[in-house]
């Protein structure tokens, strides 16, 4: 078309170094500064020989002396009255159990899908890249990533076509804000955090179909209005499959209260329908095989994906499993229980074996199914889905009404 | 409907079922598997016996450079070619002629071997015939005279217990 | 629409709603081959195949070369299925010098062709699986495989192109371990088709996207000319095995698998009843293998008589026939060679075009056309 001018390179030029600065930074030095810095110094107070305690209350007697200053010597560290401790929130947000957990275990998460998935299929998967087993795969393939050119094509929208992994990172981020790992151990917690969840959920497909429509591709475009069709259609079952559990657990949108109903019996055992139907609809909205039709690589060569390279391409990928850690949390904390479990055990680790053994359900099935198209795909979710999720609704009703739960 | 429910849950049995096997995948640079050694052709009888076609062998003592190998494959490969080895003095190869394989052309057919009539030419099982250079695939008659040292570890295909592996 | 190479080149826009695509030779969902849709939403109304990219000129080659040297050329043409593209030709080499080739050697090329049978069925499940996204398909048939390719390393000494079925029988004989490996490999196998019909051919999922897709009616498979899984799979019982036996398939026992529904369904169950015929018809041949010599010597350079020949066999795709011409000189004077994949190709507009976008590459798979052996 028009010959690149140089302002266009310029903007393509500038919005790849923001890139490069808004991917490094939460990544990976941040990450590195509280495991350097932060950490140590936080739990310091381990080494002295004063307990924790004491050393908080020796701190406190001297802040009664001199609160207007800031105090050197406690243990509650200069570090955390700046606002950098591990209850702070950036903390949280972008360490534990924010960003940085979350893309490790993601990372993880990718490794073990591919050795589950090669062991389905005979082979041996990932050994070389680290010793046992080639347990550093995905870091490797992330790093060699980051040595590949951005390719911004000329007809795309470079703008929306760069703001594309943003937006998934931002959004993958987003819902994993709300879900908490265990009743003390959350980034916000909020009465309406289910709703806060689904409705982040629902912004997917929308960035799926700019990134379709800006890579100026025929085959993402198809791929992207495939996405739009598939997520839209899909959404409605997997809000209503929820409902259920909202009237079982007294009408809160909490998911921290939703736990605390669970303490009897868990959920999945009386709404056994709305289970099945919200890993139906969880599988159609991460694009995992049996739906992954706008991924469809033997058609559409990777769909509304085509275009992107290095890092782009890593990043959406990893804020696709960042969402896949989430609606599996999300699955934990609805229907099994959360971080219920017996005593020795913390709570967070109950919730994290749980949180691993769904996130294994959903990989399975990619070993055993093809692709199903899109108008059986479409058929499917808005007759047999929405229909087990009213029935799904139907029993919960009953059994709230009849007071058995 | 239910056949689809069950038809489902048989299709993901049956790829757990394979969860506990062993893996078929052979660890190639550092194993191989075992082959026959030395494909060969009786002229007398007019058959070849079985074996696998790698790289060539050259027994200097029976070549006599009648040539019929490098006619053989002008059609084929064009990958022999005669030339004169002053070093290699044989009672039945006056002119030392002896045949020169370029591994760049040669598509390891083995139907030069089928048409030597002196017992001379064989084909190996050593197969690694990489190089980083075309010149260093030309084989020369005394390199092709070495037999093949396969140095890596040798595997065997079993099939046992139903599950098929390398070890 | 026509036929013309223009309009399979041509990129500009058809029409404000259709919209056309180039499926070209580098597309995952292609192999070596270009067709061009024209797509309509989400209905396909126009395919124009354009076939010849890797034409390399086969017959007029064998032109050049006797008729032995053109066997390594001629077997490159059909990687999958060695055996069975250059059976004819020595078929018909044979009839124009004279000879008749021994027992024996009818038997083990029999047992070889088999072998590349179910080689080549194999390979095409594995792409089948991989079009429909199912990537253990793609794996477990291409792990299986390396078990039959080590059988035909055993008797043929090279993994993938042997040229073992040469004019006057064959190379060499079968070693001895042979028939042993064989039954113990055809055991294993023969257990694992259960776990294929598990996942694959009975997976609720792959029914509903093979099942009353790309259907083609009997009397329009007879009209157009196919040949192979095509034909049996809507009804026609056709195999050249039974119909003009050669070597010794008269002396054996064996069934034609025919399907009713025509679909791509039926395509995919008859390669697979296919497979399980083969390994039958190998064991029966390893039964029956009487003892003898295997080749007729002949010279590199043989003459053959004047005059024409014709043989057919049934390949691994359909019916596979050479006819050569000879004028008396160790060089054939034309070889007309008729592949089962470029009769299949017809087939393949009349198939896409009213059916879905997604459902292309399962019938453009189904139909079991190989690039490479079609352009020749």
């Amino acid at each position: 078309m028009a010959a690149v001018t140089n302002f266009e390179q310029f903007v393509k030029r500038v919005l790849e170094i923001v890139f490069w600065v808004l991917i490094l930074v939460p990544m990976v030095i941040i990450p590195i500064f509280f495991v350097v810095y932060v950490l140590p110094v936080e739990f310091s107070c381990h080494f002295s020989m004063l307990s924790c305690s004491q050393q908080i209350n020796w701190s406190a007697a001297l802040y009664l002396f001199s609160p207007a200053e800031l105090n050197p010597f406690s243990p509650t560290s200069f570090i955390s009255q700046m606002g950098l401790g591990a209850n702070s929130m950036i903390f949280k947000s972008s360490f534990f159990p924010g960003i940085s957990f979350a893309a490790i275990l993601s990372s993880f998460v990718i490794w073990y899908e591919r050795k589950l998935l090669a062991k389905m299929q005979y082979r041996v998967g990932p050994q070389y890249a680290g010793r046992v087993e080639g347990w550093l795969q995905s870091f490797a393939d992330l790093f060699k990533l980051m040595f590949k050119e951005i390719v911004i094509p000329v007809n795309a929208d470079a703008p929306f076509f760069m703001g594309v992994p943003f937006a998934l990172m931002a959004l993958s981020g987003a819902l994993l804000a709300v879900i908490p790992i265990s009743a003390n151990i959350y980034i916000t917690s909020s009465p309406y955090s289910l709703l806060i969840a689904l409705a982040v959920l629902s912004i997917f497909p929308l960035v799926t179909v700019l990134a379709g429509w800006a890579s100026a591709n025929k085959f993402s475009f198809i791929g992207g209005i495939r996405a739009l069709y598939q997520m839209i259609s899909y959404e409605i079952p997997f809000i209503l499959s929820v409902v259920g559990i909202v009237i079982l657990s007294g009408g809160t949108f909490s998911l921290s209260q939703i736990v605390g109903a669970q303490g009897r019996v868990w959920f999945v055992i009386p709404m056994i329908l709305g289970a099945i139907v919200f890993y139906i609809t969880a599988m159609a909205e991460l694009e995992r095989i049996p739906f992954d039709l706008p991924e469809a690589d033997s058609e559409i060569v990777a769909g509304w994906l085509t275009e992107y390279t290095s890092m782009t391409f890593g990043v959406i990928n990893l804020a696709t499993y960042i969402k896949l850690y989430g609606l599996s949390a999300l699955f934990t904390i609805l229907f099994l229980g959360g971080w219920n479990g017996p005593a020795p055990i913390p709570g967070a680790l109950w919730f994290m074996i749980k949180t691993i053994i769904v996130i294994t359900l959903f990989l399975i099935p990619r070993g055993a199914f093809g692709r199903i198209r899109i108008d059986q795909l479409i058929g499917f979710g808005w007759l047999w889905l929405i229909g087990l999720s009213f029935a799904n609704i139907f029993i919960a009703v009953v059994l709230k009404a009849t007071g058995i739960l | 409907m239910t056949n689809i429910v069950t038809g489902s849950f048989q299709a993901l049995w049956a790829a757990l079922r394979q969860l506990p096997r062993k893996r078929m995948t052979m660890q190639y640079p550092d194993v191989q598997t075992q082959m026959a050694n030395y494909y060969t052709y009786d002229p007398k009888l007019g058959v070849a016996k079985a074996g696998y076609k790698g790289r060539h062998i050259l027994w200097l003592d029976k070549c006599t450079g009648c040539q019929l190998c490098s006619i053989a494959c002008e059609n084929i490969a064009q990958a022999i070619e005669m030339v004169k080895v002053p070093s290699v003095a044989k009672p039945q190869n006056k002119k030392t002629l002896f045949p020169q394989v370029d591994y760049a052309k040669c598509v390891f057919c083995g139907l030069c071997v089928d048409a030597c009539p002196f017992y001379a030419l064989g084909m190996t099982e050593d197969f690694n015939l990489v190089s980083t250079s075309k010149k260093a695939l030309v084989y020369s008659p005394e390199k092709l005279a070495i037999p093949p040292n396969v140095t890596r570890k040798k595997v065997e295909f079993k099939i046992e217990n139903g599950e098929a592996y390398h070890d | 629409m026509s036929m013309g190479v223009g309009s399979a080149f041509s990129t500009e826009k058809i029409s404000e709603d259709k919209m056309s695509i180039s499926v070209g030779p580098q597309h995952p969902g292609a192999g070596h081959f270009r067709f061009t849709v024209t797509i309509d939403g989400d209905t396909i109304v126009d395919c124009v195949p354009d076939p010849g990219y890797v034409h390399r000129g086969a017959e007029k080659q064998t032109e050049y070369r006797s008729f032995l040297q053109s066997i390594p050329m001629l077997e490159r043409s059909s990687l999958t299925d060695v055996t069975n593209i250059i059976m004819p030709f020595s078929m018909a080499a044979e009839e124009l010098m004279g000879i008749q080739i021994p027992p024996r050697a009818q038997y083990l090329r029999m047992i070889m062709s088999e072998n590349q049978r179910i080689l080549s069925h194999l390979y095409w499940l594995g792409i089948q699986g991989i079009f429909l996204g199912h990537s253990t398909v793609f794996m477990w048939p291409l792990g299986d495989r390396e078990l039959f390719i080590d059988l035909g390393q055993m008797i043929g000494g090279a993994r993938i192109t042997y040229s073992y079925a040469i004019p006057g029988g064959v190379r060499n004989d079968m070693p001895d371990d042979f028939k042993d490996r064989a039954l113990k490999v055809f055991d294993y196998f023969e257990a694992r088709l259960k776990d294929y019909e598990k996942i694959f051919f009975n997976n609720p999922l792959v029914l509903k996207r093979t099942q009353d897709v790309g259907v083609l009616p009997r009397a329009e498979a007879i009209k157009l000319g196919v040949v192979g899984q095509t034909l049996r799979a809507s009804g026609v019982k056709s195999d050249t095995r039974i119909d003009e036996p050669y070597n010794f398939y008269k002396d054996l026992n064996f069934e034609v698998p025919t399907y009713e529904s025509c679909d791509t369904w039926a395509r995919c169950m008859v390669h697979l009843v296919e497979m399980r015929q083969s390994m039958d018809i190998m064991r029966q041949c390893l039964e029956k293998l009487p003892q003898g010599p295997v080749r007729v010597k002949l010279s590199p350079q043989q003459r053959a008589q004047a005059g024409e020949a014709y043989a057919r066999v049934e390949a691994s795709r359909g019916a596979l026939s050479f006819h050569i011409i000879s004028e008396g000189s160790t060089k054939p004077y034309r070889v007309k060679i008729s592949v089962p994949s470029f009769r299949n190709l017809i087939a393949l507009p009349r198939l896409l075009i009213g059916s879905h976008v997604a459902d292309m590459p399962a019938i453009y798979w189904s139909l079991d056309y190989w690039p490479v052996e079609a352009d020749r």
